[in-house]
């Protein structure tokens, strides 16, 4: 893990941990794993399927909250936030990208882009303009009237993309965004997370367990394995 | 503005099954259609009643008659003398005698028609009798021009082909009556009086008796009439009084303002007469319209309270189908009040959209009713009221907002249950 000062992280975890009860079992998700992440780093969270990669996605990003330990993201504690604060939280510091798109079927590219934005507040011109500036921005602009059963695998995931950028979040978090992908189009998609990165200056974390297809992006991967962090390696090769 | 937006996604969520939240709105608009037809018609027949009230200024009227049974002996008589007595009350604007006789034939020409003759003051328009009440021509003038008011279902049988043709034409009436002698016995006379048609009057279908196809008559001329004092005289009779100084069966009294009724009242009363006022039984009549038009109102709310959980039914399939886009939207920061927001209006659209249909189903129902009830009642040889259905305003606009407050009351539990959704969970199922 690299060190560093406790206020130059943009997120931090101290002792995280998660447990699930399912049945009378117990089973623990996450184990007081400690994690910075500098403001504007890419980060490559990878680990076998169960390893606790999505669960610690999820409390990154506000959607769960920890049994354990604590969530500090822009020196604010997640853990003291109400479901209303922690959906403001959301709306303004997170981007979710997920597997699965997970776009509204019945809405085109740029109405599932500017979905984001009317949580947010934001409506009229404005809307339209920033989700168009965001279809854009991952190259849609000619599928931007499309709904999502009429974009391939890739294509939905760069409109989760734009989706996720769409406010400009200072925190953008990427589930497996390549899982459902094949190699070139996985290329592709992770070199646009890049490109975002870089051009929007957002840290990003992506959970993967496809360290190949992430080296060339990442400024630093850790390893994640039963809960636990296990290792750190460097990225950029 | 962000809700604004919010709620227009409802619409979007409302789109895809356009079948159910058809059939949703079907439910409602049933349960609306039947409530505002239900109301419409208590509310009709308040009209219908209260309407001629309203045209002829009776709320102001207090119906002054002797007294009865075995006070009526030594009780005062309404007489001439007694009218002038009460018209200088305070507050009177008018007194006079309430005279109605049936079996006057009116002869125009080959035409003949027997009717029934009723007393109005020559000042009626100035009682605030509505203009409305005529159909042509004008009210009586002061003076003692014999002249005539003739009721619209008379017009037909007197060879008249509108109510304008009837206005100026004269009209022959042969009356014949009993008049009280001082023997205390009745003699027999039969008089004809020459009157001018100067007014055609039409009232309400629903007024009952022998009033709409009626002739008016000027006070002072129909006193001329023979069997004008009969019934008063047989009365006094009765009471073992004198009948030759009968009087009148009863007067109307009309006030200036409804305000001055109870004291009017309580004067006409300490002069030895007994009273009634139109008002009072206009209000009791209110009361019973008011608990009719309730309890049609509530048979309406079941219907729309089970239509409600038709509502509640399609919230919950939509919140199922649409779980994991809900976990979608609270990853991308939609609050637990945004997602109420969205399922509230969903919920309030379509009781907006059942509020709609429920309306024009209502007046269409309620249309239909009165062209069949007209049709059917023109086989039985009688003549059904035109609208028997009120439709005011505030009646279809409060049926709409019902409407939409039960379907928001009935989306509250659905959408509790979609901001409750635990976004993990729902993401998890795709």
């Amino acid at each position: 893990m690299t060190p560093g000062n406790e206020n130059g992280y943009f997120v931090e975890t101290s002792g995280l941990s998660r447990a699930y009860r399912v049945g009378p079992a117990t089973v623990q998700a996450l184990a007081g794993v400690d994690l910075q992440v500098r403001r504007g780093e890419f980060l490559a969270v990878l680990g076998v399927s169960g390893s606790g990669k999505s669960t610690l996605l999820h409390l990154l990003g506000g959607l769960d909250t920890p049994t354990g330990g604590s969530v500090r993201v822009d020196r604010r504690d997640l853990a003291g936030l109400n479901a209303y604060q922690r959906a403001i939280y959301r709306r303004t510091t997170v981007g979710f990208v997920f597997q699965s798109y997970y776009l509204v079927p019945s809405l085109t590219a740029e109405e599932n882009v500017a979905l984001a934005l009317t949580f947010q507040g934001t409506v009229g011109a404005e809307r339209s303009h920033r989700a168009a500036e965001a279809i854009a921005r991952v190259g849609l602009e000619r599928r931007a009237g499309h709904r999502p059963s009429q974009l391939s695998g890739g294509e939905q995931q760069r409109v989760a993309i734009a989706r996720a950028i769409v406010h400009r979040p200072p925190l953008l978090l990427a589930d497996e965004p390549t899982g459902n992908l094949d190699s070139a189009t996985a290329a592709e998609v992770v070199s646009l997370l890049d490109t975002v990165h870089r051009e929007l200056g957002a840290t990003v974390v992506v959970v993967t367990h496809d360290e190949e297809i992430v080296r060339h992006a990442a400024d630093r991967m850790v390893y994640l394995r039963d809960g636990q962090l296990v290792g750190e390696g460097g990225g950029r090769s | 503005m962000r809700t604004w937006k919010i709620a227009l996604l409802a619409l979007n969520g409302l789109r895809r099954s356009p079948l159910r939240v058809t059939l949703t709105a079907l439910g409602v608009a049933i349960a609306c259609g039947a409530l505002v037809s239900m109301v419409a018609f208590a509310l009709g027949l308040q009209r219908q009643i209260e309407t001629p009230m309203r045209l002829l200024a009776l709320l102001n009227d207090i119906h002054v008659s002797p007294k009865e049974g075995e006070r009526a002996k030594n009780a005062p008589i309404l007489d001439d003398e007694a009218i002038d007595r009460l018209a200088q009350l305070p507050g009177v604007s008018a007194a006079y005698p309430n005279i109605r006789l049936r079996g006057i034939k009116i002869r125009r020409g080959d035409h003949t028609e027997n009717c029934v003759a009723v007393a109005i003051p020559r000042e009626a328009q100035m009682l605030g009798v509505a203009e409305e009440f005529l159909l042509a021509g004008r009210f009586l003038n002061e003076g003692h021009a014999p002249e005539a008011i003739l009721g619209a279902p008379l017009l037909h049988a007197l060879g008249f082909t509108s109510p304008q043709a009837a206005i100026g034409q004269t009209l022959i009436l042969e009356a014949s009556g009993l008049l009280a002698d001082m023997a205390k016995s009745f003699t027999f006379q039969r008089k004809e009086l020459s009157v001018t048609v100067v007014g055609v009057y039409d009232l309400p279908m629903i007024v009952p008796g022998p009033i709409r196809p009626g002739l008016l008559l000027p006070v002072d001329l129909m006193k001329q009439v023979p069997g004008a004092y009969f019934e008063s005289a047989l009365t006094r009779l009765k009471a073992g009084g004198d009948a030759s100084m009968a009087g009148y069966g009863s007067v109307t009294v009309h006030v200036r303002e409804p305000a001055d009724l109870d004291r009017v009242e309580k004067q006409i009363k300490a002069l030895g007469f007994q009273t009634s006022t139109t008002l009072s039984h206009f209000n009791e009549m209110r009361v019973f319209f008011i608990f009719l038009e309730v309890f049609l109102a509530a048979v309406g709310t079941v219907a729309l309270v089970v239509a409600g959980l038709g509502i509640v039914n399609t919230l919950l399939m939509a919140v199922l189908e649409r779980y994991q886009e809900i976990g979608i939207c609270k990853a991308i920061g939609a609050s637990q009040g945004d997602l109420v927001v969205l399922f509230l209006t969903e919920a309030g659209f379509i009781g907006l959209l059942g509020g709609l249909g429920g309306l024009l189903l209502g007046r269409i129902v309620s249309y239909g009713l009165e062209v069949a009830v007209g049709i059917y009642a023109g086989h039985q040889g009688a003549t059904a009221p035109p609208h028997v259905f009120a439709f005011p305003l505030w009646l279809l606009g409060g049926t709409l907002l019902f409407a939409v407050v039960v379907s928001v009351v009935a989306g509250v539990y659905p959408a509790l249950l979609a901001a409750r959704v635990d976004p993990i969970r729902a993401l998890r199922r795709g």
